[in-house]
């Protein structure tokens, strides 16, 4: 590592003492840079690289998510963090639609654990920084219609509600499959026998786990990408599912068809680009679930089993 | 048999009363006396002997029913004394006839599903006076049942009147008790945002606190380290022996190296980084505080209060909303003297005051003006905001209980007829002038002396 040379950390607070305080943390590991204004922090990513930025969320002046959108727009190699004491529910949707975090950490924090998950943000963005230059990634915001890419893709849908895989039928072209599984039972069973490129997932269901499923599935298989639409309104494991989970999109029920369209081409075109540059998926990296999964973990494991067995059988 | 009945038709006054009961026992089924009922041919002495038998003493009048079980008539004691045994030959001129013909044909008749209530009116409405007469129940087809007893029915109405009034002081009590919880809902609904903003509020300075303590206890670790190197050091120069020159070499190479670690800049950071930390936990400590003073339980407790403590401490508790939508606070106070009041209650007034105008705010140059002033023997607060004020039909309903004009579920319309509440309570005033598009003014005003014993009385 010492032939590297020293990632740069960007902090962004409006409060001094939380940036003295950092910047003190980090000294000496990194090239740390602060700033209390979030224009000013985007005209810093722009002017240079940024391996890293962590942001408040609450700022008199612009918000940590638009911040961090607009960083992802000017410079998509930087990992992007958010340090909040404020954890509503429009900021987490928020952070993961628009910001594409890579995590979200509370305040107050830890000073061990935001030291592993910057020192692994930087890790990831000092090797994608050596590459020569990545497409632009998609945004959701975007206005413009894209066709939907990658006529190959497999998609599942997790939903005891049959309507969310029969609007997703009709939103992507016929080329496109799209399974449906209505329990963790039947969506293994489909992940076991196909290559699925998107699950797009309810989060509540009588019995089962879903965030727990999606949270192992990401750990075993990084380059599926997961949607979630849902009607939990619950800040606590929405968090999780970002730091946990990883998960691509957050919409909220009812669904609205364009943007339910939206974030499908968005995951699609991501996946091509994890196909094309394999070193995104470090960005996918979970961190391990602090839940209990034991029953799910065994479940899962004979899925990865019957997975490995597939691609055996296929070479 | 038949020639009875069409010699005795029940004639259109004798309508059945039929009300459909609310319950079960409601109607004056449970007043029914089954009462064996006379056949109108029965001879009037037979009568009479009858109206001795024990199982007729509680009734005034007896039934005369057909015998297609409708009822044709009714007998009273009283009628049968008078015309008959207490007459001059009355028992010999009346005594074979049949009853029939002495008989009222136009009895008390009510159907077994009437209410009590509308029997006891029907009741007062036809009895003849003196009241000699019980009455004929009957069933849905018009069939005799049994006799039931005036005074049973207003006994009824009686126990009925006391269940009432019972009632109704029930309802009361339930109707006072909602109230106060739908003020405590409102109350809990404005502490939910409170607590979310003020979480922010702590975690900000939480966040810089913990990571300066966990970082001054490295620091401290590798301080007392180098003081380790120091002292060996030291203790080797001191020695009287020396020790050998590589030894000492290595003592001083390993304090060298202690000192890079912790070095005079760190020092110095360290400083400002306790400096930070005692700023942050004074910072927690004031919030704490506030939200303390804020949300006393004593809450009827009178005190003499410098009025503008209470703004400041509203604000610093409303300070998240009025730092998020970037509002400027212009404090205009004038010399005033302390208010006799319950601080708690007062600072509610406050708040929300506070809050609704900063919520009123919808662009980027929001001011709220704070004035004060005596007058009189009043204690006056202005609150102007520059919002988007209040529509002019809007104006007369904004202290009424209830009433909102924000979406469902976040507001329960309780917060300004609260205040007016604790207002009038307080022996004060609370106006509103408001002129849309521009801003809303709402003036407070507290007597200086509010009667404690009054604002104490509307408390419990």
């Amino acid at each position: 590592m010492s032939a590297n040379p020293l990632a740069t950390v960007l902090f962004v607070d409006d409060e001094e003492r939380i940036l003295r305080s950092l910047k003190m943390l980090f000294r000496g590991r990194y090239n740390v840079l602060t700033t209390s204004s979030g224009s000013e922090a985007v005209a810093i990513a722009k002017r240079q690289p940024v391996h890293v930025i962590v942001s408040d969320q609450r700022m008199p002046e612009m918000l940590g998510v638009e911040v961090l959108r607009h960083v992802r727009e000017a410079s998509p190699q930087t990992m992007r963090l958010l340090l909040t004491g404020y954890s509503d529910l429009q900021a987490i949707v928020a952070s993961v639609n628009e910001g594409e975090i890579f995590r979200f950490i509370e305040k107050p924090w830890d000073p061990g654990y935001l030291h592993d998950v910057v020192e692994q943000a930087a890790q990831i963005a000092l090797q994608e920084f050596a590459l020569p230059q990545l497409p632009s990634p998609a945004v959701i915001a975007s206005s413009a219609v894209q066709p939907l890419p990658h006529a190959g893709a497999k998609l599942l849908v997790l939903d005891e509600d049959p309507a969310t895989w029969r609007l997703v039928r009709e939103l992507v072209p016929e080329t496109l499959e799209v399974l449906h599984a209505g329990n963790v039972e039947q969506a293994l069973q489909i992940l076991g026998e196909h290559e699925i490129t998107l699950v797009i997932a309810e989060l509540r269901h009588q019995k089962d786990d879903i965030p727990g499923t999606l949270k192992i599935l990401k750990s075993f298989n990084p380059h599926v990408l997961t949607i979630v639409v849902t009607q939990l309104r619950d800040s606590r494991s929405l968090i999780e599912l970002i730091n946990q989970g990883q998960i691509y999109r957050f919409l909220p029920k009812p669904i609205s068809r364009e943007l339910l369209r939206r974030s499908i081409a968005a995951a699609l075109e991501h996946y091509l680009q994890l196909r094309s540059t394999p070193i995104l998926l470090k960005r996918h990296v979970v961190e391990a679930s602090k839940t209990d999964t034991g029953s799910l973990s065994s479940r899962l494991l004979d899925y990865w089993r019957r997975v490995r067995d597939n691609a055996r059988t296929r070479a | 048999m038949s020639s009875v009945v069409s010699l005795f038709p029940i004639p259109p006054a004798m309508a059945v009363v039929v009300t459909a009961p609310t319950s079960a026992t409601d109607d004056i089924r449970h007043l029914i006396k089954p009462t064996a009922a006379l056949p109108p041919e029965l001879s009037v002495n037979a009568v009479g002997e009858a109206l001795s038998r024990p199982e007729y003493s509680g009734l005034m009048s007896l039934p005369i029913v057909d015998a297609g079980g409708m009822p044709v008539g009714s007998i009273s004691r009283f009628e049968l004394m008078v015309r008959v045994f207490m007459r001059p030959y009355g028992r010999e001129l009346h005594g074979r006839r049949p009853i029939a013909t002495l008989m009222n044909t136009q009895p008390l008749i009510i159907a077994a599903d009437t209410t009590v209530d509308a029997a006891s009116r029907f009741i007062a409405e036809n009895i003849r006076q003196p009241i000699s007469d019980d009455f004929i129940v009957v069933d849905e087809h018009g069939k005799y049942l049994g006799m039931g007893v005036v005074l049973d029915v207003l006994g009824a109405m009686a126990g009925r009147l006391t269940q009432q009034a019972t009632d109704l002081e029930l309802a009361n009590r339930n109707l006072r008790s909602s109230q106060s919880q739908l003020i405590q809902s409102e109350k809990m609904a404005s502490l939910g945002q409170m607590v979310a903003g003020l979480a922010h509020e702590i975690n900000t300075p939480l966040g810089y606190v913990k990571n300066n303590v966990e970082m001054t206890r490295g620091i401290v670790a590798d301080a007392q380290t180098l003081l380790g190197s120091y002292q060996q050091v030291v203790d080797a120069l001191l020695a009287p022996e020396p020790p050998p020159a590589p030894i000492f070499e290595a003592l001083v190479q390993q304090l060298e190296e202690q000192r890079a670690i912790c070095d005079a800049e760190t020092l110095q950071d360290l400083r400002s980084l306790l400096d930070d930390t005692v700023f942050g936990v004074a910072q927690i400590g004031d919030l704490v505080g506030n939200l303390k003073d804020f949300s006393r339980l004593d809450k009827a407790r009178i005190e003499q209060v410098d009025l503008h403590k209470l703004i400041e401490s509203a604000l610093k508790i409303g300070g998240n909303l009025l730092r998020k939508k970037n509002v400027v606070i212009e404090r205009r106070f004038g010399e005033i003297p302390e208010v006799e009041c319950s601080p708690a209650q007062i600072n509610q007034v406050l708040l929300n005051l506070i809050t609704n105008a900063a919520q009123a705010i919808e662009h980027e140059h929001g001011k709220i003006v704070l004035r004060t002033q005596q007058v009189g023997k009043h204690v006056f607060l202005l609150v102007e905001d520059n919002g988007r004020g209040i529509p002019t039909d809007v104006l007369p309903c904004i202290f009424d209980p209830f009433f909102t004009t924000k979406p469902i579920g976040q507001g329960t319309g309780l917060g300004l007829s609260i205040c007016y509440q604790i207002m009038q309570d307080h022996r004060g005033h609370i106006r509103a002038t408001s002129v849309p598009g521009q801003g809303t003014r709402f003036l407070v005003a507290l007597p200086q002396r509010a009667l404690a014993e009054q604002a104490q009385a509307s408390e419990s």
